[in-house]
């Protein structure tokens, strides 16, 4: 039932008097009314702004929080009052809900923020009036988008390179020239391979002087046949090279072959095979000369190295309808005009309009404003026509085009924008981590400071002393109290990163020694057994990776056997270290690296507390 | 403040404004029935009238003012809803929301009947608070006129069969189809019988006021009935 109607039920259930008489049996009880007074101002407080509303109007939407049990939750004793912590802006709007029944969205929020404040009082978007549900979706929309090319963009820059098979890591060298040395390179190669075979391609045809013997003027290319031949034969060399490792590399090959960019590779290589297996025979030297012409086409393979190139391509597609209607109205247009000038110009002696089709030049020329005058009109109907010919092909042929501008334009900001937020985002990852790295900083002073001491005495009583000083805000030192729970908790304890990356060398030389494959490299195993979400989260990665994760908490291990040889002969012992997975202590997204000696003897050692940091197994978690 | 009848208002208006054109009248009236305001009698007046309290006024009113507009809109039903006054339309959407499962038109049509007490076609806020007083602060007799007043579709003083089967349909019609036991077609006709053998005395086929009085205050079920609804407000 509608909440609107709430006000209204007392009139239905008194107009049922109307079945009593009709009636042939006693009626029910009614419910007793429990709460005598519904009547009553309520006071909102929200974060200060203050509300009034009478409690009927609340309850007109009982499914919602203001309109429930759920609201007492937020009852302030003192001052008689519901206080709510939340946007005083966006609160207005929600409560003109409970009193018009129509929620209405303001332009000027952030959707985000009126969506969050949505959720919190309880109440669906779907009811948002007719007026304003469009612009809501539109910007919701918009703002979804946004946010799956970010995370679009975090994928594709930040997975890792160790698990990738050599297929996918070609395919990303190849779509991604950035990420390594040798795509780089291999993509600067194959631009200059590109332009010498497009210039090669021009110079042929420059005339180059006279041959001693011959009257006729040789152009470059049959004068210096040998070289040119040789230059083509490299160029395509490397192009067909490309062409297969890319075919290799494609994840779905049928779907490569199909896409445009492969399309203009195997064209732009062609003509040289075709002139390959064909002689130099008379009859096919035209066909031949034909396909040379397609060797241009090797200038689109610019459009890999060229985003502008690509929004240009990418604009013509989609104004497709916009083009067709310009050629369309063109098309009639000049057909039009070619007849009446063909027909003006009958008469007149001499006149080159022989035909129709011999007029649509004139119109074409006309129209565009181009006039190259080879052919006039002479007779004065044919001057008139041709006047209204060239007035009418300005504006035929302005009208579709601030279309197709304000297209480009759209693509190419968005594109822009795209490029904006990737540098803006590295450098907001930077500011972000380094608070991060403040924050666990801090608490490593805390540690360092107060509860190094390795017996639990000692170390509370540091603890008080810490507490006693109060240097730090309440809030930080209930946030260490609780990391130090934590590391209580998992025999664990946090480091900092150099710390972690010296004991990391560590395992893999005392691995290496332990003639086992270092654990780095073990490392794939590890990451394959996560699940791909903690992939891109998490990282165990090499000291080399410094673009992933927003923030990183180093767990390390504490073995409670403290010698390091013992250590080191367990790992002997097993032929290696097992990887486990289980995320039971800390954060799903851990990983832990354990000898699985250290949980057998853990109960059998007390907690000594002592941290030896030569033998740690190091973690490194990234803290959610 | 006396409440004008809309064409009164309408009238006054353009005997000031003096801008009335005859030709193009009709556009603007229509522009200006639909702004014309209703606004009630004094609560003073009212409460003297009903038998209602102050408070309980207030609440009846805010209830008929507000939800009026605000409920169409949820309905998306495009109406005009001038503000003070319930036509028929919005009479029978607001009924239909407390019977989502059957169709509650006629029965609410019959209820708008009763309720616009100047027949003008639309209940004001006095009609509605007159109608609750009645079944809510009246005494039994005043009820069971009221309902009879529902009864008697036509108002000539006496309820005939036709006009009873109507009723009876538009009550069965509110159950909808999914009942049980299935709804049968001869449900409603059967009721009436039963009806009429209980209230005609006279057997003349035609239910007069005094019959239906004196039958329902001989039925000890219908005279509880009554009084079940004391505590809506």
């Amino acid at each position: 039932m509608a909440g609107g109607v709430a006000a209204w039920l007392p009139f239905a259930r008194a107009a049922a008097i109307g079945w009593m008489p009709v009636a042939s049996a006693p009626m029910p009880i009614p419910p007793k009314d429990k709460r005598k007074s519904q009547e009553g101002l309520i006071i909102l407080n929200v974060s200060g702004t203050k509300f009034q509303t009478w409690k009927n109007t609340l309850e007109r939407y009982p499914d919602t929080l203001l309109g429930s049990t759920e609201r007492d939750f937020f009852f302030h004793e003192e001052t008689n009052e519901y206080f709510f912590d939340r946007d005083p802006d966006i609160f207005r709007h929600i409560l003109n809900f409970y009193r018009t029944g129509k929620l209405h969205y303001p332009r000027q929020e952030c959707i985000s923020a009126y969506d969050e404040e949505l959720a919190f009082f309880g109440i669906i978007p779907e009811i948002i009036g007719d007026c304003c549900y469009e612009e809501y979706k539109d910007r919701r929309r918009e703002n979804a988008e946004r946010l799956q090319d970010d995370e679009e963009m975090d994928q594709s820059n930040d997975t890792t390179p160790v698990n990738l098979t050599p297929r996918e890591y070609l395919w990303r060298a190849f779509e991604n020239p950035h990420t390594s040395t040798l795509a780089l390179v291999f993509y600067y190669v194959t631009g200059f391979f590109i332009a010498i075979s497009v210039m090669a391609n021009v110079v042929e045809t420059v005339p180059c002087g006279l041959m001693p013997n011959r009257s006729k003027e040789l152009s470059c290319g049959d004068r210096y046949a040998l070289a040119f031949f040789c230059l083509d034969t490299a160029c395509v060399m490397i192009f067909t090279f490309e062409y297969l490792l890319r075919l290799v590399a494609a994840p779905c090959r049928f779907k490569f072959m199909k896409s445009v960019m492969s399309v203009i590779d195997v064209v732009a290589i062609m003509p040289y095979y075709i002139g390959l297996v064909m002689t130099d025979n008379d009859q096919v030297s035209g066909a031949f000369v034909t396909l040379r012409v397609f060797r241009v086409f090797r200038i689109f393979k610019f459009s890999r190295h060229s985003a502008g190139l690509r929004i240009l391509g990418y604009t013509l597609k989609s104004c497709a309808s916009e083009l067709g209607f310009l050629l369309f109205s063109l098309t009639m247009a000049i057909i039009i005009f070619a007849t009446v000038m063909f027909y003006a110009e009958k008469g007149s002696t001499a006149s080159k309009f022989t035909s129709i089709p011999a007029a649509f030049w004139y119109t074409i020329v006309t129209m565009t404003t181009l006039g190259y005058g080879d052919m006039v009109p002479k007779t004065i109907v044919g001057k008139v026509f041709g006047s209204i010919c060239s007035l009418s092909g300005v504006l035929v042929i302005a009208l579709p085009v601030p279309v197709i501008v304000s297209n480009f334009s759209r693509i190419y900001h968005q594109s822009q924008r795209a490029e904006k937020r990737r540098a803006q985002r590295k450098s907001r990852v930077a500011k972000i981590r380094a608070a991060k790295i403040r924050g666990t900083n801090a608490y490593m002073r805390y540690k360092h400071s107060g509860v190094m001491d390795s017996v639990e005495e000692a170390s509370k009583e540091a603890g008080k002393l810490l507490v006693s000083k109060a240097t730090s805000p309440p809030f930080e030192s209930q946030h260490h109290h609780l990391l130090h729970c934590l590391e209580k908790t998992t025999n664990h304890e946090f480091v900092d990163e150099q710390t972690f990356q010296t004991n990391c060398m560590e395992i893999s030389m005392m691995n290496k020694a332990g003639s086992r494959s270092s654990s780095l490299a073990s490392s794939p195993r590890l990451s394959s057994c996560c699940s791909r979400r903690h992939r891109k989260k998490s990282s165990f990665s090499l000291p080399s990776t410094n673009n992933q994760e927003l923030s990183t908490i180093q767990i390390r291990e504490r073995p409670v056997v403290n010698s390091r040889s013992s250590l080191n002969a367990r790992l002997n012992d097993d032929g290696g270290m097992t990887l486990k997975c289980d995320a039971s202590y800390i954060t799903p997204s851990m990983v832990t690296l354990s000898p699985p000696a250290v949980t057998s003897s853990g109960g059998g050692d007390g907690p000594t507390g002592s941290i030896t940091y030569s033998q740690s197994n190091i973690v490194r978690v990234s803290a959610l | 403040m006396k409440t004008k009848n809309r064409d009164q208002s309408l009238s006054d208006s353009r005997e000031l404004d003096g801008s009335y054109d005859q030709l193009t009248d009709s556009i603007e009236d229509d522009f200006e029935l639909s702004t014309v305001c209703h606004r009630p009698e004094s609560m003073d007046k009212l409460q003297d009238q009903t038998k209602f309290t102050k408070k309980e006024l207030q609440v009846l009113y805010r209830g008929f003012k507000n939800c009026g507009c605000s409920l169409l809109c949820l309905c998306f039903v495009p109406q005009e809803c001038p503000s003070g006054v319930v036509n028929e339309e919005n009479f029978k959407t607001i009924y239909s929301q407390f019977f989502p499962q059957g169709d509650s038109s006629m029965y609410a049509h019959f209820l708008f009947e009763a309720f616009d007490t100047d027949k003008n076609g639309s209940v004001s806020f006095e009609d509605f608070v007159f109608g609750l007083s009645i079944i809510l602060r009246g005494t039994i007799n005043d009820r069971l006129n009221w309902a009879f007043n529902l009864y008697d579709l036509n108002k000539d003083g006496c309820i005939t069969k036709e006009e009873m089967l109507d009723i009876m349909k538009s009550i069965y019609d509110m159950m909808g189809k999914c009942t049980y036991p299935n709804m049968q077609d001869e449900a409603p006709r059967e009721h009436v019988e039963n009806f009429f053998q209980k209230m005609d005395r006279n057997k003349d086929g035609v239910v007069t006021i005094e019959e239906f009085i004196e039958s329902c205050q001989k039925d000890e079920n219908i005279m509880q009935s009554m009084q079940l609804f004391d505590n809506v407000i």
